[in-house]
Order: structure tokens, then sequence, then C-alpha cells
């Protein structure tokens, strides 16, 4: 135990250290007396001479009253010296505190009345309380992302306030940004490179204490130098735990039977002991079906439910049982009603795209119109266009002059260049013969050269005018590469639009790689550059294919470049392209976000005041933005969202947790931050306890004893 | 303080048993009149005492005839003399004694009238007086008829006259050359001492009784806290932090003080009473005083 004193200077002491004296030579001052008459004094002078021969040390010796008083500034005394308990570990004058407010936090470990988030506000209130006045410290905490909610300051008032506003959240878990927070004072940058011997350091270091309050339900940093900062892990919550997680929920109709929708969920045991409960599923709050379940510890397990609706719907799957971490007991989904996608086809004639279109299920979920490039010129593409009335508009080997205002996929042609650019750059086309396929197809569309202006060949010739390389250039479409045949290299198989693909069995005889504006993903690598790419453009999406399916030889017939139509994965491509790229994939179920997650929705352009609800909760206005999209932000709770218009449902989104490390509460005893392992040492855990109430209300107590004392003499 | 509005020194009930009482001297003094006493003179009662030998000029008529008709010589008849007792009762009526309730000089003159009038009732000469200039105009009573003239006299008996008690006896003895019994009734509280005072009346070869009054708040003082003691006596001044040890201390010097009274007293075959104002006068004098063979 060591006293922290409240007075550093030594007059202080010896101004303390003779309040006792004073008190006892006040003692020996005359007091006024009350005067009593006594028959004799003979016999109490006897006394007196009797106690005068000792009296010194009898009034001290005997006077509880100067006991009292001499027991009560003593007291007073340690009051102020503020004694505590602390630790006796090594500690900076500057202290940075990580407080995790995940979801994982919200747990109640079993024996406990208090959850990990609030025991470790406690905590740190208790570090707090026993900071001195030369300390300082600052609190970050961080979920998904980092808040420094107060930046160091020695003012303990303002630490408290801090931390008390400090609230639990449903997000997950990432330290990275936190600690980076905290490291700027501990570790400056330098101004230069180490090696520049002008190099200046830009600040001194200041090295700092950093407490990490966690459950340790993160992911190993690496990237990250933990440099002076001296980190200390306090673990919160214990490794037995109990928590049955439900980690996926989605639902999908049955493309044969449209009114029939699919619920499939997972659920993981992420206790120590085996579970046996049922699953509720609800749909718009009415109870629809239930599933026992039985778990063993740290297995999981998959149900599904079948379900008849034809409209949208709510739905909830509910866990009947109770484990240390709630929300991750319920699971949210939503049901978007049928409807069909409309896809309009600009091509002069492509065979194996219209029986891709044009199967059994995509004509389930599609209504395809197929045009020749002269449609272009008409009034009623333009306005079609302008408009927006398509999901999805493909062009084959042709190009419009302006972009539609919907989603596009280009087929062996590139989008037209916007305006700004079409007037800034020069106008560097090739000959035709260097860059016949595009000759071939400006001349079918018969567009002119304006058409494909910016569809010049970056790297075709090397003497290309300067303008190529300028930045605006690079914000249009472009071919990487003059056409010869390619060779696939790599496919994007996490893009939904790759799903269940299998393309290196592909034969294409002339392709060309494209380049795209800022934002471009490479859905398709080949040896020619990328030979497939999308980029957004004003909330919709432009999706550009390198290579023909059907190119026309010198005479105008009809060759097949590609093999790709005779392969099994074209009908799958030309499902995704419906599902993911004219909106298909809506119809089969709800998206689900993470809480905290911005949430983008495209809306009708007819929607002007849409309201987003949670359900159960209270509805909010939100404002669309250009083109339709809607930004969400809204969404920390778990649950069923709608989005709304006039009683009419426009979308409709689910937030889940459906994080496992969230869900995986037990506690980890070791973290490791930038390849150093920091274990959790509660033993460790300065605690100060303050004794200064205590000895004041004792203090209160003698005086009040000694006022009691007095009294009885004098009365 | 008077003491007139206070109990009556005498009250009825206690007259008719009093009237019962006599006193009692250890000694056998001579007394000056003809009373009910037995004295050491020979005289003419009716009690026989002695013969001796018949000198030219003796009475003739104490002459035993009897005696000469059978052995033919002359002896005289000696018959033992009754005589009067000589009862003085001092009271100090000094200011401390003006203290407690009842006061301590109330009491002492309860007590001096009491054991007054069993003397005026069995005929011995009796006198009540307070120490100092009081007791020059004390009477001498005789006969319970005296009983209104000794009552009067205490009645004028007031506290103030802050005579030593040595002072008090010297001028008590000078007045009065006879013996007899006398009861000093006083709180002993004098300092200069009381030892003087008894002396000088073992001295004069008293039967001295003394009782020591004291009230409840003198040997237990309720008193607490800082103090300024004040003697009513001479304005004397003692300051105190009046704490449980000091209480302690002054109770260890009232029985200190009793003690060396007592001791005192036994070794000069002086009969030491100690009596508390709060104890009734009926008490002390039917019961206390009679078991201690100041009465009978």
């Amino acid at each position: 135990m060591n006293v922290i004193p409240a007075f550093y200077n030594p007059v202080a002491w010896l101004v303390l250290g003779l309040i006792p004296v004073g008190i006892i030579l006040l003692y020996f001052l005359k007091l006024k007396r009350e005067p009593v008459e006594v028959p004799s004094t003979y016999l109490w002078s006897k006394t007196i001479e009797d106690l005068h021969v000792n009296s010194l040390l009898q009034r001290l010796r005997r006077s509880l009253l100067l006991f009292l008083q001499l027991m009560a500034v003593f007291i007073a005394l340690i009051a102020l010296l503020r004694p505590g308990f602390l630790g006796d570990s090594k500690r900076q004058k500057r202290t940075v505190f990580l407080l995790d407010n995940a979801a994982s936090m919200q747990t109640v470990d079993r024996g406990k009345t208090e959850s990990r988030f609030e025991a470790a506000k406690r905590l740190i209130l208790e570090r707090i309380e026993a900071m001195s006045d030369e300390d300082t410290a600052m609190l970050v905490t961080f979920s998904d992302r980092p808040e420094t909610v107060q930046a160091f300051t020695s003012d303990r008032s303002r630490l408290r306030d801090s931390l008390e506003s400090v609230g639990i959240t449903n997000h997950s878990t990432d330290i990275l940004g936190a600690l980076k927070a905290a490291d700027g004072l501990a570790n400056p940058r330098r101004s230069s490179e180490i090696a520049d011997v002008n190099d200046v350091q830009v600040a001194d270091a200041k090295p700092a204490d950093l407490l990490i309050f966690s459950d340790g339900g993160f992911q190993t940093v690496t990237e990250f130098n933990l440099g002076n900062l001296n980190p200390e892990y306090i673990a919160m919550g214990s490794e037995d735990v109990q928590n049955l997680a439900i980690t996926a929920f989605s639902t999908e109709r049955n493309g044969e039977r449209p009114t029939e929708v699919q619920a499939f969920a997972t659920i993981e045991n992420f206790g120590t002991r085996e579970v046996t409960t049922t699953a509720t599923l609800k749909m718009n709050g009415q109870f629809l079906d239930a599933e026992a379940i039985e778990i063993p510890a740290g297995e999981q397990t998959g149900i599904s439910f079948v379900i008849d609706s034809q409209d949208a719907a709510s739905l909830s799957l509910t866990l009947d049982h109770e484990d240390d971490l709630a929300i991750d007991n319920v699971a949210y989904a939503g049901l978007s009603p049928m409807r069909n996608v409309s896809i309009l086809v600009i091509t002069p004639g492509n065979t194996p795209l219209k029986v891709g279109l044009e199967t059994e299920n995509t004509s389930k979920i599609c209504t395809t119109s197929f045009f020749l490039p002269s449609y272009l010129n008409s009034d009623e593409y333009k306005k079609r266009a302008a408009e927006g009335l398509d999901d999805l508009i493909i062009y084959d080997t042709c190009s419009p002059e302006q972009m539609p205002r919907t989603n596009t996929f280009f087929i062996g042609s590139l989008p037209p260049a916007n305006p700004v650019t079409k007037t800034s750059t020069p106008d560097s086309t090739g000959s035709p013969d260097a860059n016949p396929e595009t000759a071939n197809a400006t001349d079918d569309t018969g567009n002119g050269p304006d058409a494909n202006g910016a569809t010049e060949i970056a790297n075709d010739t090397e003497t290309a005018p300067t303008g190529d390389a300028t930045p605006v250039a690079e914000q249009n479409w472009r071919w990487a590469s003059p056409p010869s045949p390619v060779n696939l290299i790599d496919i994007e198989r996490t893009h939904p639009l790759m799903r269940y693909l299998e393309l290196f069995s592909l034969l294409i005889f002339s392709g060309r790689g494209v380049e795209g504006p800022p934002g471009t993903i490479e859905l398709v690598g080949a040896d020619v550059g990328s030979i497939l790419s999308i980029a957004p453009r004003d909330g919709f999406q432009d999706m550009v294919l390198g290579f023909e399916i059907i190119s026309r030889n010198e005479d105008g017939d009809a060759e097949t470049n590609t093999n790709w139509y005779a392969e099994r994965s074209w009908p799958v491509f030309l499902l995704n392209v419906m599902r993911y790229l004219a909106g298909a994939a809506d119809t089969t179920g709800a998206p689900s976000y993470r809480p905290g997650e911005t949430v983008r929705v495209r809306l009708e352009n007819a929607i002007t005041s849409p309201q987003v609800t949670r359900i159960g909760g209270t509805p909010v206005d939100v404002s669309p933005g250009p083109g339709g999209s809607l930004e969400i932000i809204e969404t920390e709770v778990p649950g069923n969202y709608r989005v709304e218009s006039k009683d009419k449902l426009a979308d409709l989104f689910a937030i889940n947790l459906f994080d496992p490390r969230e869900s995986s509460i037990a506690v980890v005893k070791e973290i490791e931050l930038g390849y150093q392992a920091v274990t959790s040492d509660e033993s460790s855990v300065e605690k100060r306890q303050e004794f200064w109430r205590w000895a004041l209300i004792a203090m209160l107590g003698l005086i009040a004893a000694e006022w009691y004392v007095y009294s009885r003499r004098v009365a | 303080m008077s003491n007139r509005q206070e109990a009556p020194l005498l009250p009825p009930s206690l007259l008719g048993r009093l009237e019962r009482m006599e006193l009692v001297s250890r000694k056998v003094f001579r007394g000056r009149m003809k009373g009910e006493r037995k004295s050491k003179r020979k005289g003419q009662s009716v009690e026989f005492h002695d013969f001796r030998n018949y000198v030219p000029g003796d009475d003739l008529r104490l002459i035993d005839w009897n005696l000469y008709a059978r052995l033919d010589q002359l002896f005289l008849k000696l018959f033992q003399e009754e005589e009067d007792l000589h009862f003085y009762a001092l009271i100090d009526a000094s200011e401390s004694m003006n203290f407690g309730t009842p006061t301590k000089l109330h009491v002492a003159k309860q007590l001096a009238a009491a054991l007054g009038y069993v003397g005026m009732c069995r005929a011995d000469r009796v006198s009540v007086q307070a120490l100092g200039p009081m007791g020059r105009r004390a009477p001498v009573l005789r006969g319970r008829a005296s009983l209104w003239k000794m009552l009067d006299y205490l009645d004028d008996v007031e506290s103030g006259h802050n005579v030593s008690l040595l002072e008090g006896v010297r001028d008590f003895s000078i007045r009065n050359s006879g013996t007899g019994v006398a009861v000093l009734i006083s709180d002993l509280m004098d300092k200069e001492g009381y030892e003087s005072a008894l002396r000088m009346l073992v001295g004069r070869r008293m039967d001295v009784f003394v009782m020591h009054v004291l009230s409840p708040e003198e040997i237990d003082p309720p008193l607490r806290g800082d103090r300024r003691l004040i003697d009513v006596e001479d304005g004397d001044s003692s300051e105190i932090t009046l704490n449980n040890h000091a209480l302690q201390k002054y109770k260890e010097t009232v029985t200190s003080f009793i003690s060396g009274i007592k001791n005192f007293c036994s070794k000069r075959s002086i009969t030491y009473l100690p009596v508390q104002t709060e104890t009734p006068v009926e008490t002390i004098v039917t019961k206390y005083l009679r078991q201690r063979g100041v009465v009978r």
C-alpha cells in the first residue's frame, strides 16, 4: 500500500503537524470558567494541590475531550492526505484508455450483474479517480470505428463526464484505428526520411500507458508498432461462457413457384456447453413456425423454413434461449415482392445472347426487348434512355451518343466519353485499319467518328498526343491494347457477377483490354489486360466486355469470336447479369447490413419524400440524392427497416450483427499488437480505494462524541 | 439565608419522644444546683454512700446514732448528692454552614434544639449557643418551660459570623468555666483546622461530642467542567477542571478528611458523629444518637 499524499510541500506538512500542538497549548490557556460558590474551598484546595503535582500529564492522560479533539484532527489530517491503495506497477504520467464498445461487450457474464462494458467503465473510473493532478489521460472508444471521446487532459471531471457519455454499440470490433489514435503523441512521425541528415523530429515522443479494456474479440493487429506505448490489456469477461448465435439468416424466393419463399439460418454455439432450444420464426410479428435445435459446444447447424408469401414481408428468427449475449439471438430478414426486370438489348444480331436471355429461368424474372443499333437514333430510345425505364441496356458492338440513366453492359464496344472529355480531348482516333473493330462498330451503329471520339487506343501508338495521359482522359473508358487473341488469367470470383462461373476453358480469338474510369473493378483479367470490368457512374453501373461474342468479317458475315456461348457458364453469367446488374437480385430477398453501416438504396425517380422506418421504431424522413439514391445512416439497431413513401413500400433491408467474432464471447487472454503479445493480467490492475471520505465521517463522529461529552460535563 | 422559612426546628411529634429521653454523660460532673444527676459531692439524697469518723464541727444530724449505740463511737453517715448536668450545644454558624438543602445550619439548630430539650426535660442546665458573637447572649436554660426561649434564640441565629472554630471555642471557654457535656455541631471546614478547638474543649475536662454535619453535595459534588470555585466564607477562589479524575481525587480527600477527624477524636475520647443533612432529625435523634450513646 502506498499512501498518496496530497501535499508535496514540506511547509504544508509542518503547518499540519503544528495543529495538534496548537490544540494542546490552547487546552492549557485560561478558560472562561463558570464561577460556582462552594461552602469551603478547604477540601477543594487539597484536591487541587494533589492534582497540580502532576497536572500536565494528568490533563493529557485523563482528558477525554482533548483526546477526542486530537483524534478528530488526526483523522482530518489523514483525510487531507487522501490515502488510498495503489498497485505497485510502473506507471507513466500519461495514460490512454482504449474502451471496447463493440457488440460483444454487451455480454453479461455468469454470476455478474453488470455487462462487460459497464465493468470496464467502472474500472476506468477507478483509474481516473486514482490519477494525481499531474497525470493526464485520454479516452478512446473503438468498435468498427475509433472515436476519441476525450483528448489528453488532467481534468478528472472532464474525463469522468466523457466516460459517462460513452455508450455501447452494436458494431463489430476493429482496434487498429483506436491504436492509431493513441499512437499520435507517443510516437510522433518524422518530417522526412530517417536517413536524411536534415531530418527534423517534429515533436518529442511522449510515452504513455496504453490500457486496453476489451474482451479481445478483434483481429490480430500486425501493421502497427507500439513504439513508446506501454500496453496493458485488461481482459473483461470470463472464458466460461454460454452463447448461441444466429450467424446468418436469409430468404429466397423459389424461381419455380414465386409465392414460395425459403428462409435459411445458420446457428452456432459459441458457448462451452451443449444447448437444446427452439428457434421461432415470425412474419410481420406473427408466429409462423418453430424448430427444435440441439447444438454441441463449438458446433453450428443450419435450419430452413418454407413460407408462402407473395407480398413483401419482414421476418424475424428468435432463439428461445437466454444466454450471455442477447443481441445475436434475434435475426431479421426482409422479403421483397416479386417483380420483373426490364432489359433493352441493342444488337445487330447476336443469337447466343438472345438464347441466353430467353431461357426458361431468365424469362421468369425479366422482360427483354431486342432492337437494331439504328434504334439508338429513334426518339423512343432517347426517351427510354433519359427516363431510365429499363433496368439494364445491353449494347452489343455498338455505343450510344449519351449514356442512359440506367445500368449498361457493353459487349465489344466502349461507352461514349462524357461531354467534358469530348470537347477537351483532341480527336486522336487512329486509322480504321489500326482499329478495325471499333471502326466496324461505329460503322454499324452509324454514329460516325463522334460516337467513339474517346474510344481511342491508349497504348496503340507510342507517339500518341500527350492529351491521352491527362486525368480527363482517364475518366473515360478506353482500350488498353490492340486486338489480339486473349488468354484469361484471373477471375474475381467474389463478385456477385462472377458467381458460379468457370471461364478458363474459353477460347477468345480477338479481344482487347479495357481500362475504365476511377473506381473500375476488374472482373476478368487476361494477358491483354482487363477483359471484363465494371465501374460506377452516378449511382449506375457500367460493365464492359473487351471482346465480341459475334463478330463480322470483312464481308459483313457473322462469325463467332468465342466459344463462350457453348459453355455452361454463359447462361449462368447472363443470369448473374440479370440478377445483379439489372437488379433482379433484389427480388430474392432484402439485403442485410451490419449495425452502423451506411445503407445505400436506389429508389424510383417518382419517390420524392421517402421515410425510413425500423419496425417497432419511429419513421425518419430522409431526402434522396440525385438519381434517386438514398443513404441511410440511422442503422444502429438491429431490425427490419422499410423505406416507404406514402404507405407504399419502396424498399426494405435488414440490420443484423451476423459477426461470429462478436458472438464468440469467450474472453481472449492474450492479444497480439504489432507482433507483441500482451497478456491479460487482472491481478495487476491498479485499483485505488479512497479512504478520505470514511476518515471524514469518522472525524465528524468524533466531533459529535466530543460535543456530547462536553455538554454532559458543562450541563 | 434565613431558616425561618424552613421546617420547624422541633416538630410536635418529636417533642413527645424527646421528653422520654435523657442525655448521657460518660463522666460524672459537679453540678451547680440540685438536680437529678449523680454528683461527685456527698449530699442529702436518699442513696447511701459511705461512713466516716466524726470530727468536731460536723453536723450532729448526720451522726449515725444506731452505730454509736452498738460500737460506742461516733460515725457520720454520708449520702450521694444529686445535682444538675451542664449541657452545652455549640453551633458553628459560619457562612459555610449555610449550604445544602436543608442547610447545614438548620440541621445543626434542629439537633441542638432536640438535645437541649432533652436536657431541659431532665432538669439539666442547658446552654445552646452559636460560636461567635451570637453566643454571648445565649440564655442558660433549665426546665421545659424554657423551650420557647431556646427556640427564639435559635431562630435568631444566622450564618455569617465567620469566626474560626478555635476562636469560637476559646470565647465559649472563657465565658463558661464549668464542666459538662459539650456537643460541637459543625462542618469542621476551618482552614485553620479543627484540632485546636477540640483540644481546648477536651482540656476543659468536658465530655465532648462532635456532630459533623455534611450535605450530600459536599460528599459527591454534582459539578462538571471548567469551574471557578468561590469560597463563601472568605471569597477565596480556586480554578479547577472537574473531570472524573478530579472528582475522584476530591472524594478521596473527603474520605481522608473524615477519617482524620475520626482518628483524632478516638484518640481523645471524643465521640464523633457524622450527620448528613438529608437524614431527618427525628431519625438522627431517636435512632442514630441513641445507638451512639448520646441519649438514651
